[in-house]
């Protein structure tokens, strides 16, 4: 099983339980049915932006630079960019 | 030193969108309309409109991103057959 058909059947399942509640195929009550099942989608888009600014926010907080290794890898970049230029690659 | 600094505060303010948020949403309706906790959030169609306004932002900004990229690259395409063209002639 792929990764793609691994994802879409995950989100077919999320997506055919979310539309069970949202069509009233569940008794709830009136509360939750009115105020609480339309905002879900929402409410998971926001948490999972909020998840991904988390992540990110916690690798830059947890980064350790590496400054030899960044020079090392500057001066590879410009051999391999005049060997490419020599033999008519344009790499601007 | 600025990085983590820029780190820690997504940090927070991921963490206050999401507690923020879930309070508004999942937690508000449940609350009597006049106990003083309402007075910190505003009124609810509004916890529908800012993430849809900032989704079609977000979808304008990338698409103006693209096509940006995509216009320059067909330029420099047409640019390149054009110079091409005339070392031929």
């Amino acid at each position: 099983m792929t990764r793609a058909q691994q994802t879409i059947s995950i989100a077919l399942l999320v997506s055919s339980l979310y539309l069970s509640l949202y069509l009233e195929l569940i008794p709830l009550p009136t509360l939750i049915q009115t105020a609480i099942v339309p905002v879900l989608p929402f409410w998971a888009l926001v948490s999972f932006g909020a998840w991904v600014l988390f992540r990110l926010g916690w690798g830059m907080l947890t980064f350790h630079d590496t400054p030899e290794a960044y020079k090392e890898l500057m001066e590879e970049v410009k051999i391999a960019q005049a060997d490419l230029r020599a033999k008519g690659v344009n790499v601007d | 030193m600025l990085d983590k600094l820029v780190g820690l505060a997504m940090l927070v303010a991921a963490t206050f969108v999401f507690l923020y948020y879930t309070i508004w949403t999942l937690l508000m309706p449940f609350v009597d309309s006049d106990h003083p906790l309402q007075n910190v959030f505003p009124p609810r169609e509004w916890a529908i409109r800012i993430p849809v306004v900032l989704i079609i932002l977000g979808a304008t900004v990338i698409g103006t991103f693209l096509s940006m990229v995509m216009i320059k690259s067909n330029r420099k395409k047409a640019a390149k057959a054009k110079a091409a063209a005339k070392k031929k002639a």
